[in-house]
């Protein structure tokens, strides 16, 4: 409960908050697409500084949205270690024996992790700031096109959202179940890898009785309120496409443009 | 033991919008030998309480005092085995493939030797009227059943205060009784019971001293009496014998000789 990783939703009021789930999910993967489109280092700084204002906007404190990047900072790295070692593009800067490094190659190394970075903060500022089963119904209603042709959209979304709405729960549960085995003299964090995996079984397996438990309790439930699938099933919150959700399509597609042309 | 908590202090999720504060300011002491009700609505505490008396929770501010030592100063695994916490539904971390290494988990944690974990295992399922369990799976009983198999886990360890975080909802009459029976028999044998519960009743039926959580604050403090009735003269007089007989009458079901009634009631007449 008290850990925050990325895409855990955020929870305020903002502009970006309140836009109809399916404008941001379409803008954010066109975000995704255009910035590997962008290839001057100012298009993506530009672009950059757009997302920058765009969390602003969000009223997704700093500190929070920097925290959700935390998990792929080790990945960035590696992406600039490897460009500065291989790379012998440019002018050297730094020799050393085996090792150089080159101007060209720090420059993309530099490129590759900004570009990265801007494509991790999207996804999480989407999941930031939009509820979980807002998620679902937008990606529903953007797939539903493909009911025609068989494919269980209203299913996809329905597992999505159980899923979603139950990794809070779980990880109650598991929190719960650890602290009832530490009381019992279960030690988490001490010996080697072997042994700290061990110690995991005392809680992985009632965990996963428990969720097989909730399974079954929740098909249960939902038969017996009537659920039959996606059929003629309506919903409470209609989504809505409003001029505000244009809007912000139109400047996504607009600030793309000025980066790949930059 | 004596387990005092001062002026404990907890918020849950801090620095995030679902930020909780749990507990403001609780002080309050589990005497030797003593059986404390905590009672309080849901919300109220009570469980993020209890977590602070093992140190599963570290408090924001405030100190666990163990006979007067700051526990945080304490080995965690010492201070865990002397004071023992069921949590609320504790069947629910039942893991192990039969209920006699179930509760084998706990001693075996201490590092005992094979035949004094036996010798606790079967004394805490004896104690628990569940010996004929040892062989079955924790997952093929009966919610009662459960219950006593994970409450002998945590009894194996022989603690020296055992806290029950609602130890009876959810159960049949017969297992209710047969809980209420066992933290008297504790009692008797020296152990202090901290009993979490929602159930007034069952509170007033084996609580020494009562206390009462309202919004992470003790609202009140002292004999069932006291609390249930703001002036304990106006306590209906059942309730006042009963609670003048108990301190003679230890065990459940034991019947009240006349001779008793009639001493309580003088008792009562001269206060």
């Amino acid at each position: 409960m008290t850990s925050r990783s990325l895409g855990q939703f955020y929870p305020v009021v903002s502009p970006v908050h309140t836009l109809d789930p399916r404008a941001k999910i379409v803008a954010t993967a066109v975000f995704v697409v255009g910035l590997f489109l962008i290839d001057s280092t100012a298009g993506l700084l530009f672009v950059a500084a757009a997302l920058v204002a765009l969390v602003a906007v969000s009223r997704i404190p700093a500190g929070t949205f920097l925290r959700l990047l935390r998990p792929v900072m080790f990945i960035v790295a590696l992406t600039v270690l490897i460009q500065v070692l291989f790379s012998r593009a440019g002018p050297t800067l730094v020799e050393w024996g085996f090792f150089e490094v080159h101007s060209g190659g720090l420059r993309h190394g530099l490129f590759l992790a900004l570009r990265i970075l801007l494509l991790v903060s999207s996804a999480g500022l989407l999941t930031a700031t939009t509820a979980p089963v807002a998620l679902a119904d937008g990606i529903e209603d953007l797939l539903s096109p493909l009911k025609r042709v068989r494919f269980p959209a209203h299913e996809v979304a329905m597992m999505m959202t159980i899923a979603l709405r139950f990794i809070p729960t779980l990880g109650d549960e598991a929190e719960k179940i650890k602290g009832a085995q530490a009381a019992r003299g279960a030690d988490f964090s001490e010996g080697g890898p072997l042994r700290r995996a061990r110690s995991l079984v005392p809680v992985l397996v009632p965990l996963t009785v428990g969720a097989f438990r909730r399974a079954d309790e929740l098909a249960e439930a939902m038969e017996s309120r009537g659920y039959r699938g996606g059929e003629g099933r309506t919903r409470y919150r209609e989504l809505r496409f409003r001029k505000q959700d244009a809007l912000a399509l139109a400047t996504t597609a607009l600030v793309l443009l000025v980066g790949v042309l930059l | 033991m004596r387990l005092e908590l001062e002026d404990i202090r907890y918020v849950y999720a801090t620095g995030t919008p679902f930020e909780v504060e749990a507990l403001r300011g609780v002080s309050l002491a589990v005497e030797p030998g003593e059986v404390l009700g905590i009672v309080g609505g849901t919300g109220s505490g009570k469980s993020t309480l209890v977590q602070h008396m093992n140190l599963l929770l570290t408090p924001a501010s405030g100190r666990v005092l163990v006979d007067g030592v700051d526990a945080r100063s304490l080995e965690k695994s010492g201070l865990r085995r002397r004071v023992g916490l069921v949590f609320q539904f504790p069947e629910s971390a039942l893991f192990a493939p039969t209920v006699e290494e179930d509760v084998a988990f706990a001693p075996r944690q201490l590092g005992l030797d094979e035949g004094e974990v036996q010798e606790r295992v079967s004394e805490s399922l004896r104690s628990l009227g569940a010996e004929d369990l040892a062989v079955r799976s924790p997952f093929a009983l009966s919610g009662g059943e459960k219950r006593r198999a994970a409450i002998a886990g945590v009894l194996a360890m022989r603690p020296e205060v055992l806290i029950l975080d609602e130890p009876t909802a959810g159960l049949d009459p017969a297992t209710r009784e047969e809980l209420l029976a066992l933290i008297l028999g504790l009692r008797k044998s020296g152990i202090s019971v901290v009993l979490v519960s929602h159930d007034l009743d069952e509170v007033a039926e084996v609580a020494d001293r009562v206390c009462v959580l309202h919004e992470g604050m003790v609202r009140a403090a002292g004999t069932p009496a006291e609390v249930f009735y703001r002036d304990p003269a106006q306590a209906p007089a059942t309730v006042r014998v009963a609670s003048l007989v108990k301190v003679s009458k230890a065990e459940i079901g034991d019947p009240v000789r006349f001779e008793e009634t009639l001493e309580a009631l003088g008792a009562l007449r001269g206060v």
